[in-house]
């Protein structure tokens, strides 16, 4: 009846208008809070593909840290004739080098064998075990990062 | 293994044989493809001429060794420091051609006598050559050879000597 008279009296239109008036806000509402979940996502993605650019980075820095405080080991056992390479810290010690060095060429350490430098003339090693790989090349006790292992002999 | 007080005893053949087996493998571990890349030369199945050096008093002094594998590899190979005109050692005329080595691993004399009698010989007095063996030198039981041992064991020990306790040439008098 009512609708009849407001028909009636025009207020219909009105009525609808208003019912109108009062949906936009609500869609506009929903759209904007769509618009926004999708920009969170979208930040989301970013965030996440800047975490893995930077877990990247972290990882080439270590690398290259890597690179400039380790050098490349070269060692030789006389007595076996065989040779190993490794890695290594130029903070290490000779005496850690020398007992990474069993470990690289698998062959035991025997009481009666010296650490020394390899090539045309190899010194011992024996009395600088405490000095690092750095130490060790600045104070000149070593040229280069090649060394030997042998047994001691008798003589004299 | 070499034993204490028992003289060496030569195999010429099997003395070839292991020279043979071992020159590849000291080759590979040097990095080296032929004896010529290292300065090396083999001038027969039995010998090897290696060059050394020492310096001493800043001057630097060229020296050839001559190894001998003629009982190879059961004892270490024979060494002597020998003209690099006659590749040979005759004393008195040579002894200048020898290191003076006084390393406590490591030894020259010029004209050693294991008797008062006996013929003087050169000596490298190490326990990784044959002379240390054949004038029945003490040894203790760690210092002998053992037949995994090979010919570089010789010569990184003379190195080292040459290295760290090289006292400069033999004069003509012996001094």
């Amino acid at each position: 009846m009512g609708g009849s008279l407001t028909e009636a009296s025009g207020e219909c239109t009105v009525a609808e208008n208003s019912e109108l008036d009062s949906k936009e806000p609500l869609a506009t509402a929903v759209h904007d809070l769509e618009a926004a979940e999708a920009r969170l996502a979208h930040a989301r993605a970013e965030e996440a593909a800047a975490g893995r650019d930077i877990e990247l980075a972290v990882e080439e820095i270590k690398d290259a840290e890597r690179d400039r405080d380790t050098v490349e080991v070269h060692v030789t056992h006389v007595n076996e004739v065989e040779k190993a390479s490794f890695r290594e810290k130029l903070a290490s010690t000779l005496q850690k080098v020398w007992d990474i060095s069993y470990i690289e060429l698998k062959i035991p350490h025997e009481p009666k064998d010296v650490f020394q430098t390899a090539g045309e003339h190899p010194k011992s090693l024996m009395n600088h075990l405490g000095l690092t790989l750095d130490e060790a090349r600045q104070q000149k006790v070593i040229e280069n990062f090649c060394f030997g292992i042998a047994s001691e002999t008798g003589g004299a | 293994m070499a034993r204490a007080n028992e003289l060496p005893t030569q195999d010429i053949q099997a003395g070839a044989t292991a020279l043979d087996e071992d020159i590849p493998r000291i080759l590979r571990i040097m990095e080296a493809s032929s004896l010529e890349d290292l300065g090396w030369s083999r001038p027969n199945k039995l010998s090897l001429l290696v060059p050394m050096a020492g310096i001493h008093q800043g001057n630097e002094d060229h020296y050839l060794l001559r190894l001998g594998f003629q009982a190879y590899r059961k004892w270490p190979p024979s060494a002597q420091f020998v003209n690099p005109e006659t590749k040979g050692y005759v004393y008195p005329n040579d002894q200048r051609f020898v290191p003076k080595l006084t390393s406590p691993e490591c030894y020259t004399h010029i004209a050693y006598r294991p008797t008062p009698q006996a013929t003087p010989v050169q000596l490298v007095c190490c326990s990784t050559t044959l002379e240390f063996y054949e004038v029945l030198h003490h040894v203790k039981p760690e210092h002998l050879w053992r037949e995994t041992d090979t010919f570089l064991t010789t010569i990184m020990a003379i190195r080292k000597a040459l290295t760290s306790f090289y006292g400069g040439r033999f004069s003509d008098n012996g001094q």
